[in-house]
């Protein structure tokens, strides 16, 4: 039990959720012990209120006793005895445990006088000894007189976080001041002083690598380098290296760095995200376009309602796990979720607003004045977004999306074309036979023969190749009697012709009659799903057997034919049928299925569904086609139906959206019955009908609630019901769950097709299939990895930071020190974003201006002059210069937010143009120039230095945005390559890429 | 040549105007080896020898670790926790047990698949499928009750070798160099030993140094993958030297320029470590030398079992870097997740796998114990057996296989400080979870720098704001298995 009230506690920090649910059971078993001994304390006389002194009785025991482990040092569990505000509002995750209300039951009596020493405060392996009864009662007594407590005599104060530096209003005192003052008035202090100024020459190196991340242009520095002494020459300079897109490209990097953007997911697999790259393209034309940062921080959190759909790829560049990576079960799943929407808030909070926000996941914040529920609050303005693809509204989406209607047209008119080649609909079929893939005999009356041949109508299709050439691996001729014989042999002189063949050492027309069976030894036929052999015998023999397959070792099924006849004869132009297997239909699919039925003349059409794969069937939408191609179906034609009954979920399955022209589950009908149900269609005229086209979900989503048996009738001049189509010569719909559900790629049947028929659907078909392919294309290409955005979850305070302990509902609402923004839970997922971004883009937020010029100031000095440039918080470290650090801020909000405007101020200042040198004076005082007594050495970054190997041999492509490039093969600026998360590359990894990789997570 | 000093001469060659920035760069990726504030964090390093020894908290009872990292999981009921009522219940549903785990439905559960029999002196029941390990039953001390953070193998890993399901932080190996230094001069201080079969899914984060200094990170080879590059192709000693001479030629002049740089010291001290590993890394990993009856004793021998000689090759390897000095040595039993064809991932056809796995782990891992113990050096080696997390008590449905299970399973240890013939902690009878003494892996961590004189609540280093531990703000010494 000790054990377990040590971990209990140990384990309240920081995420060990798994545990939790032991915690609560060891609360179970706790409880009575604690009444327990609470019995045993009140059997005891209670000392006068008066003898109690919390300074001379009280503060010593906590000194002795509890102070190791809950005072200034160390705070297990959360709770310090040290501070009075802190002491009496109790730990992490607990009410008070100093309750002066209920005299005697505060709880920190029953930890510190449990009669059992494992379940006792202090611990016994503490160090620390456990409380003498006497210090019991008097801690008792100091309860009972309602635990006075002092104000002003603690020893040890608490950082007030409203004197915190950041998070007060910007100082505008200076602005009458420059840098140089600035950095100067710090120097003075130190009694250093500005190094001398760096060449013109050194100066454009320096800035042209931090600027656009290459050495200088050589015209450029040949212009400079004689024109630097006239006014206004650095000042030209400095225009125009941030008017080119080399700026916007560099300084993207930085942004890109602070947001962990990557082109790929992460994780083990670290597996691509394709349409990364758009938002990567929105950051640099931001930064290009000088966009105010405060709209650059709009747009990024809700840019899909302010006219800029892929700036929101910032809200979702962590890297989170895909479907595959997180366990099926139900908890797993949630954390997931949670860690998902955790990444956000973190983003938002480390990039804009220099707040671990994080930290308060799993407990309220330990150094910053965020609540724990105040976390979740935040969580709640981002409950709605999704990591996934969205189709955006950008010119490069719009010119796919056109492209692909110009694609649907075409696919359009290729399907009607192809709808004249469709078998006709045989209703009333007898069950067909179907053929096996081993072995096929068909036995007959003996009769004279001299020529066989086998006709081959239709295959069965590929898996994933569709319809193929079929292929017979042995065609046998079997004469009667005793001594009966394969006379199709061609050693008994049979010859052999046929169609065509496509031929290769192991098909060749010889093979089937060579005796010897399987695929390596077959006739392959040159023509998809057909084809033609006949055998022609040395003479007139009595056959009664004919015997063929596909492959009789069993090896392959594919390439059957499924529809066939033999004939047999004398007379090689009257041959006499033997067998005939009609094609049959492709089984019903769930996307469409086509009857074409032999024209007719009618009024009304009757749909009867007589069996469904399960469920009530559902329709979305049944088209009927007259001899001119309209689908007359239509109510906009003035068509009545009826139905025998209807499952009704308004605007989703009703009887109007069986012709409402609109597919998919959303506009469809469902029958009120199990099963059945039937649909009579009455058109205003008579119609020529020649095509029925129906489905149960064209998008293609739903598979259940299928028609599996029906029928399609039309109403003749009679008043007779005539059944036009049904599923009788169809192939059977499994109905044995375990069975792979068949699909079709084609509905196009070789049966009776003239060769220049069969050619001209075989191109319809490949031209079918590539535009198929560029759909997909230019469908993926309308696509961002931008976030998807829904109804926001509902966010509730998780205890601990476990998904599986959810407490209150909470509110979007900004943490509450920094204002009183609370968005009602019934603000939609726009509303909720755009909210917290007006609140982090506003003028008089303190923190969001620090930090953007702080980066700024860390972009050109390579350390900011807040070193923790994501911590802004109480345990960040304090700005070197915070006047300095203010005036930016200042000045950047005064320019509308331009960040161009504050470069040029920082890469004009003296500060930015000193020597990097070293000097003794200054070297002893500062030995890291945090104060700027010289312009700080750094380091190259592994993009600049590779694209200026690249840039100085004159092989640096300038090509601009688009699709990220392999890092390795081309020689594209470095910006536009797919950035990994995790460190895969190793030559990057040489020159440092691994420091911005790393700790992407 | 050492990558390294291949890639500085480049440089320097580079046009002067590009030369001089990559110089810049190159001196400022050495402040690695200063990084952090050295006044805030606990350990002293002086850059110009991040080797140096330094002492522990207090006196360590193990001088070395070797640490058995069998990836994919290792199922306890397989091999040390012995659940006889599992026979009894074998086939039948787990009542109130989860319809869904990781990787899909579960179903019924199921019989350890292989026998159990008692062992030494101990009696400690262990099953058939390591038996060579299981005749030393008596040296090691179970814990059967740890409990994962995650069910995931990635971050598992993660948090079994860095204390963190996140990838960034610093591993095991790392925290220990960066307290103690190394104590060998002319061999890494941590070496990772991955399986011939390749690494475990988290790859290089099991020995990487996190935000530490790069300095400490393991050093990979193995019998069959030595260090690349150790010898430059159409060059030779005279050249070599040469080069040598002028690299320090213009690392001088560097100093000149920048006589403040405290850096330029380090990177020297870096190179000259290179240069005698260059020497050294080579002989040691020449397992051929080795007496035959050695190689026999380990199966390195065995031409019927590839695998499992190559891994017995590891094994020896490790004890030659015992031997020679080396403070951490990983040795990886087991790649990344293959549907349990090259680690301990059984899912689906769990007991086949294991005969497999078993056949290349058991007699050189036992071998290489044994010899460590023959030859003293187990007496200040603490020998570390681990594996992510466990698995489950039941099939997954349709499969014959165990799904992952976090929340109670078997890892071992023995040697320097260790009770042989314990068994600490419980599951419960089906095992399903950790019941007695339940230890999170941050106690398993906390016990091992313990066993090496450190205290896991005083070995930190101050990063982004933060004094990281490897225990996080968890961990407690796991005393009943210590001597």
């Amino acid at each position: 039990m000790r054990r377990l009230i040590q971990f209990f506690l140990a384990s309240i920090h920081n995420g060990f959720t798994r545990f939790a649910t032991l915690g609560v059971v060891f609360f179970a078993i706790w409880n009575p012990c604690l009444r327990l001994s609470q019995g045993t304390l009140q059997a005891q006389e209670p000392l006068t209120l008066s003898t109690v002194d919390f300074v001379r009785d009280v503060r010593p025991i906590f000194e002795n006793h509890c102070y190791g482990c809950h005072g200034k040092d160390k705070q297990k569990s959360g709770f310090r005895l040290d501070i009075k505000s802190r002491a009496l509002h109790g730990g992490d995750n607990y009410g008070p445990l100093i309750d002066p209300s209920t005299p005697g039951k505060s709880p920190i009596l029953d930890w510190v006088s449990n009669p059992n020493p494992s379940e006792r405060m202090p611990p016994n392996d503490s160090g620390y000894p456990a409380l003498s009864t006497d210090q019991v009662e008097k801690l008792k007594a100091w309860i009972q007189a309602g635990a006075p407590w002092p104000d002003g005599i603690d020893t040890t104060e608490l950082p007030d976080p409203k004197n915190h530096w950041s998070f007060k209003p910007l100082n505008k005192e200076h602005s009458t001041l420059s840098i140089d003052d600035l950095v100067a008035e710090k120097l003075k202090r130190s009694g250093l002083d500005f190094s001398p100024m760096a060449t013109a020459i050194q100066w454009l190196r320096r800035i042209s690598f931090d600027l656009h991340g290459l050495p200088p242009d050589p015209e450029l520095a040949k212009w400079f380098s004689s024109h630097h002494d006239q006014p206004n020459a650095y000042e030209r300079v400095v225009d125009e290296l941030l008017a080119s897109p080399r700026y916007a490209e560099r300084w993207a990097q930085h942004w890109l760095d602070v947001v962990r953007y990557a082109d790929t997911h992460g994780f083990e697999v670290n597996t691509e995200r394709p349409h990364a790259w758009h938002y990567r393209d929105y950051v640099i034309q931001a930064l290009d376009n000088d966009l105010p940062f405060k709209e650059f921080i709009r747009q990024q959190i809700a840019g899909d309602g302010l006219g800029q759909d892929t700036a929101t790829g910032f809200l979702i560049t962590a890297s989170v796990l895909l479907p595959g990576q997180i366990g099926a079960d139900e908890p797993s799943k949630r954390l997931a979720r949670q860690d998902a929407i955790d990444e956000i808030v973190v983003n938002i909070g480390q990039s804009f607003l220099g707040l671990s926000i994080g930290c308060a996941r799993c407990h309220d914040h330990k150094f910053d004045p965020i609540t724990q529920e105040d976390y979740y609050a935040m969580q709640a303005f981002v409950a709605g977004v999704e990591y996934e693809d969205r189709i955006v509204d950008t010119p490069w989406a719009n010119e796919q999306k056109t492209l692909q209607e110009l694609i649907d047209k075409e696919l359009h008119a290729i399907d009607q074309q192809l709808r004249k080649y469709e078998p006709v609909a045989r209703p009333q079929s007898a069950p067909a036979d179907v053929p096996n893939s081993i072995e096929n005999i068909v036995r007959f009356d003996p009769k004279p023969a001299r020529f066989v041949k086998l006709e081959i109508w239709d295959a069965n299709l590929h898996p994933t190749l569709g319809l193929i050439e079929p292929c017979i691996d042995e065609l046998e001729v079997w004469t009667l009697g005793n001594d009966a014989k394969n006379v199709a042999l061609a050693n008994y002189g049979t010859k052999a012709t046929a169609s065509g063949s496509r031929e290769s050492q192991i098909h060749k027309l010889q093979h089937i009659h060579d005796g010897i069976t399987g695929n390596s030894s077959s006739w392959m036929s040159d023509q998809s799903g057909r084809g033609w052999v006949l055998l022609e015998l040395s003479n007139v023999e009595t056959i009664s057997k004919i015997v063929w397959g596909r492959d009789r070792l069993g090896q392959f099924n594919d390439r059957t034919a499924t529809a066939y006849r033999i004939q047999i004869g004398t007379d090689p132009n009257q041959l006499e049928d033997i067998q005939k297997v009609l094609p049959q239909r492709p089984v019903v699919q769930p996307t469409m299925n086509l009857e074409r039925i032999t024209p007719t003349k009618t009024n009304s059409l009757r749909f009867t569904i007589l069996e469904t794969s399960n469920l009530e069937p559902c329709i979305d939408e049944l088209e009927i086609f007259n001899a001119i191609g309209e689908n007359v179906a239509l109510a906009k034609h003035g068509t009545k139906v009826t139905s025998t009954g209807d499952s009704v979920s308004p605007n989703r399955h009703e009887l109007r959206l069986i012709n409402d022209g609109l597919y998919g589950n959303s506009h469809s009908w469902m029958s009120d019955t199990i099963g059945k149900g039937s649909l009579t269609f009455e058109f205003a005229n008579q119609q020529h009908i020649e095509s029925i086209v129906w489905g149960r979900d064209r998008e293609g989503t739903y598979q259940d609630r299928l028609a599996i048996r029906y029928r399609i009738e039309t109403l003749d001049s009679n008043g007779t019901w005539r059944i036009v189509a049904d599923d009788s010569d169809r192939s059977v719909y499994p109905t044995d769950p375990a069975t792979p559900k068949p699909h079709t790629l084609s509905n196009v049947a070789a049966y009776r097709l003239s060769d220049v028929e069969s050619k001209a659907v075989k191109e319809l078909e490949n031209r079918r299939k590539e535009l198929q392919a560029k759909r997909r294309t230019s469908q993926e290409n309308q696509k961002a990895f931008a976030g998807k955005f829904r109804t926001p979850d509902p966010i509730h305070l998780l205890h601990r930071g476990d998904p599986e302990q959810p407490r209150q509902s909470i509110a979007p609402a900004i943490p509450s020190f920094f204002g009183s923004i609370q968005l009602d839970p019934s603000a939609s997922d726009k509303q909720r974003r755009l909210a917290i971004a007006d609140w982090i883009a506003s003028d008089t937020n303190p923190l969001t201006p620090r930090v953007i010029a702080n980066r700024i100031w860390q972009g050109h000095f390579g350390i900011g002059l807040v070193e923790t440039s994501n911590d802004f918080g109480l345990n960040g470290t304090p700005p070197t210069n915070p006047e300095l650090l203010d005036w930016l801020a200042v000045r950047l909000i005064e320019s509308n937010w331009s960040l161009k405007s504050l470069h040029r101020l920082i890469v004009l200042s003296r500060t930015y143009r000193q020597v990097a040198q070293s000097n003794q004076a200054g070297n002893s005082t500062d030995a890291d120039a945090r104060l700027l007594w010289r312009y700080p050495r750094r380091r190259l970054e592994a993009e600049s230095l590779r694209d200026s190997i690249l840039f100085v041999s004159g092989q640096l492509s300038l090509t601009m945005y688009g699709r990220g490039f392999d890092l390795y093969q081309q020689e594209s600026e470095t910006l536009f390559s797919a950035p990994l998360i995790v460190p895969m590359r190793v030559k990057a990894r040489a020159y440092d890429a691994p420091r911005r990789l790393r700790f992407k997570r | 040549m050492h990558p390294l000093l291949n890639r500085k001469n480049f440089l320097t060659q580079a046009s002067t105007a590009l030369g001089s920035i990559a110089l810049t760069s190159l001196l400022s990726s050495d402040r690695l080896l200063a990084s952090g504030k050295s006044s805030e964090s606990a350990v002293q390093i002086d850059p110009a020898n991040p080797y140096a020894p330094r002492a522990p908290h207090f006196q360590a009872k193990a001088k070395n670790v070797l640490v058995i990292f069998c990836a994919g999981a290792v199922s306890q009921l397989e091999t040390w926790d012995y659940k006889p009522k599992l026979i009894e219940w074998d086939d039948r549903p787990l009542p109130g047990g989860p319809s869904v785990t990781f990787q899909g439905p579960a179903g019924n559960l199921a019989r350890p698949q292989y026998t159990f029999r008692q062992r030494g002196q101990s009696g400690k029941f262990v099953s058939d499928l390591l038996p060579h390990l299981a005749d030393l039953t008596d040296d090691i001390a179970f814990v059967h009750s740890l409990t994962s953070k995650s069910n995931t193998h990635g971050p598992a890993e993660n948090f079994l070798s860095t204390g963190f399901n996140l990838d960034g932080f610093p591993s095991l190996g790392a925290w220990v160099t960066y307290a103690l230094g190394s104590q060998c001069e002319n061999l890494p201080a941590y070496v990772a030993i991955p399986d011939p079969r390749g690494v475990p899914q988290n790859g290089s984060n099991n020995w990487g140094p996190g935000f530490l200094p790069a300095a400490f990170q393991g050093t990979t080879f193995s019998a069959s993958d030595p260090v690349r590059h150790l010898k430059v192709a159409d060059s030779n000693e005279t050249a070599e030297a040469a080069t040598r001479k002028l690299l320090e030629k213009i690392q001088r002049r560097h100093l000149d320029q920048f006589p403040d740089d405290a850096q330029l010291a380090a990177r020297i001290a870096s190179y000259e470590l290179a240069a005698r590993m260059q020497l050294s890394v080579p002989m040691i990993t020449d397992i051929d030398r080795e007496p035959a009856h050695v190689l026999k004793a380990y199966g390195a021998d065995d031409s019927s079992n590839k695998e499992k000689a190559a891994f017995a090759r590891n094994c020896i390897l490790a004890r030659r870097l015992i031997q020679s000095g080396v403070r951490f040595v990983q040795l990886f039993n087991g790649a990344y997740a293959s549907a349990g064809k090259l680690n301990w991932d059984g899912h689906n056809d769990l007991k086949n796998q294991y005969d497999v796995h078993a056949a290349i782990m058991d007699q050189p891992v036992a071998a290489l114990i044994r010899d460590l113990k023959a030859s003293g050096l187990l007496d200040e080696t603490l020998v570390v057996w681990c594996t992510e997390f466990g698995r489950m008590p039941f099939f997954q449905k349709g499969a014959k296989g165990r799904d992952h299970n976090p929340d109670g399973f078997t890892c071992w240890m023995t040697g320097a400080g260790i009770r042989g013939g314990v068994s600490h902690g419980q599951t419960d009878e089906l095992g399903v979870k950790a019941i007695e003494d339940i230890h999170p892996l941050y106690d398993f961590n906390a016990t091992i720098l313990h066993l090496l004189g450190l205290d896991h609540e005083r070995l930190t280093y101050q990063h982004n704001g933060i004094q990281r531990r490897l225990t996080n703000v968890e961990g407690a010494v796991i005393q009943p298995i210590l001597r």
